[in-house]
């Protein structure tokens, strides 16, 4: 009988915790309908079918990526050429990943927890890192916040692919701002001591003045990845006088 | 196409967790990971308030630094992510529609 006691509360607490995730994923939702949908458009405008386009989304679920490689299809250039932009692109979440490791290490099955991190976007993460500052990362979790974001992800492109050009302005809505407003509110949370907002601060002037310097890395985002570099060493080094 | 974009934006999220969980990070290294989010954060907002159309935009006819500023008010005041996004959505709306740039 103390057993089924024990497992029922296992299960809640499972169910708890992959609720806690679809709810968290709520916002990034909002975010992506907007994104997910012009993909669909744009897709359906170089000649995918809808088929394609969703099944990229559901394949791929790098927004950036993806619409590198409309913009690249567009251009009438090479499948390599895609996949090089495509390889610089996603880069950056080899630093993302493994700074979770030191949290999902012994809480999150390695195989589970490995699957899971397919859903690995920018705003997952950030999601993701500031529940787990308080929080016990776990599979039920993750699951709930990766996969509820990934079925947005694809969701709006399918919308966007069917409807097509029949969508107006989306702009209007000032949907454009849910996932800026996301990371505002996510940066806020996320610093705690005043080194973090040195790195934050430092990573920003970094980013954009590599952006500004040399445009190409805007549109595959290698400037985020030297900037985070930069900041985080600069975060060890003045972390000692906190 | 589509396979090849799957495999390079699968590998590099996968990988990591697969192949390090089995090993402790030396101390060093994980301070340096705590920083990564933080950093990453602060590029992200930077990028997509003062980058939004994908080339750095600091001028007045830029909506997103307008925007930019009731949301880190509300987001600061109140530390609620849903007030935080309601106000951000709310205000790019009442710009788009309503000031003209």
């Amino acid at each position: 009988m103390k057993n089924i006691d024990c497992l029922i509360m296992v299960i809640n607490m499972q169910n708890l915790e992959l609720k806690q995730g679809i709810h968290d994923s709520i916002p990034i939702i909002m975010g992506y309908l907007p994104l997910g949908v012009a993909f669909g458009v744009l897709a359906n405008e170089v000649g995918m079918t809808i088929t394609q386009a969703t099944i990229m989304s559901v394949l791929c679920f790098t927004g950036a990526g993806q619409y590198i490689a409309i913009g690249v299809m567009q251009a009438g250039g090479a499948v390599f050429t895609i996949i090089l932009a495509n390889v610089l692109v996603n880069l950056r979440y080899l630093l993302f990943s493994t700074s979770l490791v030191p949290f999902l290490k012994e809480r999150v099955p390695t195989a589970i927890g490995s699957l899971l991190s397919y859903g690995l976007t920018d705003e997952t993460y950030a999601v993701a890192m500031n529940r787990y500052q308080n929080h016990a990362p776990t599979a039920s979790y993750m699951a709930g916040l990766n996969i509820s974001s990934h079925l947005g992800w694809i969701l709006s492109t399918l919308l966007g692919a069917i409807l097509g050009s029949y969508i107006g302005n989306t702009d209007r809505l000032g949907l454009g701002f849910a996932l800026p407003a996301m990371y505002i509110c996510l940066l806020v949370f996320m610093i705690k001591r005043k080194s973090d907002l040195y790195v934050a601060l430092t990573a920003a002037l970094v980013c954009l003045l590599i952006g500004y310097l040399v445009p190409s890395t805007m549109s595959n985002l290698s400037n985020i990845i030297l900037a985070t570099i930069i900041a985080a060493s600069l975060g060890v080094m003045i972390s000692e006088r906190d | 196409m589509i396979f090849g974009v799957a495999l390079v934006s699968m590998l590099p999220r996968i990988l990591p967790v697969a192949l390090f969980s089995r090993y402790e990070f030396a101390e060093p290294l994980k301070k340096w990971l705590s920083y990564v989010a933080p950093a990453v954060l602060g590029s992200l907002t930077a990028l997509s308030v003062l980058a939004p159309e994908g080339f750095v935009d600091i001028s007045i006819h830029n909506r997103f630094i307008w925007a930019f500023i009731p949301t880190l008010v509300i987001a600061i005041k109140t530390k609620s992510l849903f007030a935080t996004l309601f106000i951000g959505i709310v205000t790019m709306a009442l710009l788009y529609n309503f000031v003209q740039f």
